[in-house]
């Protein structure tokens, strides 16, 4: 039986960006930039270190929605800014609630904030089918 | 940044990618917090959907066989994007990149063996705050010529 959504739903993902995640990242995406894989280029670009692809925050966030509609086949649209960098060893809490459904497809709002509570996406929304 | 508006407009592509089985696996598992070693890209965490690195359970599931995990298109449709970066008559010191926003559309599930061909374009180029952003739109489309992914793109130039 398809589940039921309701807007006002709420879904909660948690992610730890480990030590080596920038590395392992780069080396599954091809994105090499130095600011990710080096600490040393980070410091150098004014970063205080290096930070994980943004994306790869982006990518959490499709897991979460996909985790919350049970396929990741139904993720439809996924949109974020990319407010503060997310660190080695950061923990991020990504929140969801659903604020829209309507035919066949739901609509959610996602906050991002690592351990000190600061968000590290702004305006994040995800949308997924779920006909 | 001063950023030169004549290059909105500017297009970057095709570009070509075949979706390969263990590099779709790969990313779903560098993403979803494996850890890799020789010759393996880890044992999945249990939240990783079988749906995007099991062969045999992917069969039976809703799809009839492995997806794509989502943001795996980046992999590709993120080549515009990275051109225009780069491009030498942009002159952007790509140490001082950031990226700023991001939006992707997914309008298909992919699926190992797709052939998909992104082109893309610089949207917009501008100032503020006395930095630079550089907005990259991109299209994706599979082997069919169905529209599969579509991208806009957004970076910060720091000073």
């Amino acid at each position: 039986m398809p589940r039921n959504y309701q807007p006002g739903d709420t879904f909660t993902h948690v992610r730890e960006c480990d030590r080596y995640r920038p590395i392992y990242y780069a080396g599954a995406s091809g994105d090499y930039n130095p600011i990710h894989i080096d600490p040393e280029a980070g410091t150098a670009a004014g970063l205080n270190g290096n930070i994980l692809q943004g994306l790869c925050t982006l990518g959490w966030v499709v897991e979460a929605i996909a985790g919350f509609v049970e396929d990741p086949g139904r993720v439809r649209r996924v949109k974020a800014r990319f407010s503060r960098p997310v660190r080695p060893e950061d923990t991020i809490t990504f929140q969801g609630r659903v604020t829209a459904v309507q035919d066949g497809r739901l609509t959610a709002e996602v906050s991002a904030t690592n351990q000190r509570g600061e968000d590290v996406l702004k305006g994040a929304v995800v949308e997924a089918f779920i006909g | 940044m001063a950023l030169d508006k004549q290059f909105i407009g500017r297009e970057y592509g095709p570009y070509r990618y075949t979706l390969g089985e263990e590099k779709m696996r790969e990313f779903t598992l560098a993403v979803g917090g494996a850890k890799p070693g020789a010759g393996t890209p880890g044992e999945p965490p249990a939240h990783v959907s079988p749906l995007l690195h099991d062969a045999r359970a992917a069969q039976a599931g809703p799809h009839g066989g492995l997806i794509a995990f989502p943001s795996f298109a980046v992999v590709f449709a993120i080549r515009p994007f990275s051109a225009a970066l780069a491009d030498p008559a942009l002159n952007i010191n790509l140490r001082m990149v950031v990226h700023g926003e991001q939006d992707l559309e997914f309008l298909d599930v992919m699926r190992p063996g797709d052939v998909m061909t992104t082109t893309g374009r610089i949207a917009d180029l501008y100032e503020r705050a006395r930095m630079g952003f550089v907005i990259v739109t991109s299209e994706s489309r599979n082997q069919h010529g169905a529209l599969v992914v579509k991208g806009t793109w957004s970076a910060i130039i720091r000073g």
